[in-house]
């Protein structure tokens, strides 16, 4: 079935940072995980859990120290346009518009101006973001920013979304609203999706399918758990709230 | 009040509790400048009581008033061939000329450094063991060198102005995010498209800072070198004053050089809001 078909994977990484040219820390260990074409799969666990390195090791920012990460079959070397990522601090370009900001992908890949317009005005909308286009990203809220980054990620059309706790610093109320924003979005324009993150309702609520990080360093795949809940799900539903006991006898996360 | 329209920020402005305009400035002025304006007063008040008591001696100190109306003379008198405006101009030509091209030299050098292991490992020594010395120690050598005309006096801004400039062009390259460069190369930007947007924008802000404290160390730099020797310019007209024991004409040269750094300061501010229009309505 074509639902099943692998995007992404990863045979038995490992990261192993030098710091002090000395002292080696193990982040990641032996991680073998299959992605699911344009399933929305969690990455959950801890800070210091070697999530985030997980992510930026797909993403191609950081090299594996042994093992390969694999994108249609094939291996990643570094970044490329198939995926884009939204980051937990933004990294919006605090020197451009918002226009701007969402255009930058195509504005580096030579699109032409005007059609860099047309697709840039199409995922501004699609994130709710129309009569903002001119302002700058210190003139919005958390939220906004986000919703600039999630667009941003989206209008370089990559095959892969990779999201790195990204609501980590907005309210709780914020946050909520962004999760089903994200599921909305996502509904309309099917990626695969790798969404990291340290918190259990959120990746409850997100996930198809939920990957639980190890507690402590070196990172490991504890264990993978399929989401059976129908969509849209509601936090305070009896299925909910029995699966999130259930994840949270796993893990030392209470949150 | 109908006031208040005509202050709304034509920006979509949506952060959050951020007191508006008009409230900011209303703080600002009740809180702020009126104690200001009494400060100054108080202080004037006390230089004349100084003045007219003769605590000084003679009128070794004149009164605040006495400075204003000396500043009328220079301006209409002719001292050694110009007159006020003659010399600041003589001063202020100097200091665009050397400041120019020490930040024409010190700039590219400062990025280079920045990003090339090899520049920053040759010239990072040679400048560590320049930097300490004060600029002004260089007058003697510069007259030496150059004489008394206009070449030693730029000499001596370039010496003054190059160190700052420098340093700060190196910094700012390295202080930007590195999580903007993640973010560049995520979006697919080439080295180059890195360096043109992230390096440049992201460091431009902040190489503007160390222009402008450039600009005002080669201000300084200039009455010192004047003072030394010259025909012309504001500290050749402290000096005049001084042989010619004329208190209120040292001072009046000392405010006009005050006021000109503060105005050099004050523009240097706005074509910073035009160079960097992102950074308009950040408050500090």
């Amino acid at each position: 079935m074509k639902a099943h078909a692998i995007k992404c994977s990863c045979h038995s990484v490992s990261k192993t940072f030098i710091q002090k040219e000395t002292q080696a820390i193990h982040v990641l260990k032996d991680i073998d995980l299959d992605v699911r074409e344009n399933e929305f799969l969690v990455l959950l666990g801890p800070g210091q859990s070697g999530k985030s390195t997980l992510l930026r090791i797909i993403a191609g920012l950081e090299q594996p120290s042994t093992g390969e990460v694999k994108l249609n079959g094939k291996a990643v070397s570094g970044p490329g346009p198939d995926r884009s990522m939204v980051f937990q601090t933004y990294s919006l370009f605090p020197w451009r518009t918002v226009r701007a900001n969402v255009e930058m992908g195509l504005k580096f890949q030579g699109i032409s101006k005007e059609e860099r317009r047309v697709i840039g005005q199409k995922f501004i909308d699609l994130v709710g973001l129309n009569g903002f286009e001119s302002s700058f990203p210190h003139q919005l809220s958390g939220g906004m920013k986000q919703r600039v980054g999630i667009a941003r990620a989206y209008a370089n059309s990559p095959e892969v979304l990779l999201l790195d706790e990204p609501f980590g610093q907005l309210d709780a109320q914020t946050r909520y609203l962004m999760e089903q924003e994200v599921l909305r979005i996502w509904a309309m324009e099917k990626r695969t999706v790798l969404f990291v993150t340290n918190n259990i309702d959120e990746a409850l609520y997100l996930g198809d399918r939920i990957v639980i990080m190890e507690g402590k360093l070196p990172g490991q795949i504890q264990t993978i758990h399929e989401n059976p809940l129908p969509r849209p799900r509601e936090h305070d539903a009896l299925p909910f709230l029995k699966l999130r006991k259930k994840i949270s006898d796993l893990t030392q996360l209470t949150l | 009040m109908d006031t208040n329209s005509s202050l709304t920020p034509d920006t979509a402005c949506v952060a959050e509790n951020t007191p508006s305009f008009f409230d900011v400035c209303k703080d600002y002025l009740i809180r702020f400048h009126f104690l200001s304006f009494l400060s100054i007063a108080l202080v004037l008040t006390f230089w004349h009581i100084i003045s007219v008591y003769k605590i000084f001696g003679g009128t070794f100190l004149p009164t605040p008033w006495a400075i204003i109306k000396e500043i009328w003379r220079l301006t209409g008198e002719s001292l050694i061939g110009k007159n006020l405006f003659g010399h600041l101009w003589a001063s202020l030509r100097r200091v665009f000329i050397g400041w120019s091209l020490a930040c024409a030299v010190a700039i590219p050098l400062g990025v280079f450094m920045a990003f090339n292991d090899v520049v920053r490992a040759i010239v990072k020594p040679i400048f560590d063991l320049f930097k300490p010395m004060p600029p002004i120690s260089w007058v003697s050598l510069s007259i030496l060198w150059f004489g008394l005309g206009e070449e030693s006096k730029i000499f001596i801004i370039i010496i003054g102005s190059f160190v700052p400039c420098l340093i700060n062009a190196f910094n700012s390259i390295q202080l930007v995010d590195p999580a903007f460069y993640d973010a560049a190369r995520m979006l697919g930007a080439n080295r180059r498209q890195q360096i043109m947007e992230v390096a440049f924008f992201g460091s431009i802000s902040a190489i503007f800072a160390g222009l402008q404290i450039s600009l005002s160390l080669a201000w300084s730099c200039v009455l010192a070198a004047e003072l030394v020797g010259g025909r012309s310019g504001i500290g050749f007209l402290i000096i005049l004053g001084m042989n010619q024991y004329k208190p209120a004409m040292i001072i009046a040269g000392m405010v006009v050089i005050a006021l000109t750094a503060w105005l050099i300061t004050f523009l240097m501010g706005h074509i910073e809001k035009l160079v960097c229009p992102w950074k308009r309505d950040i408050k500090v």
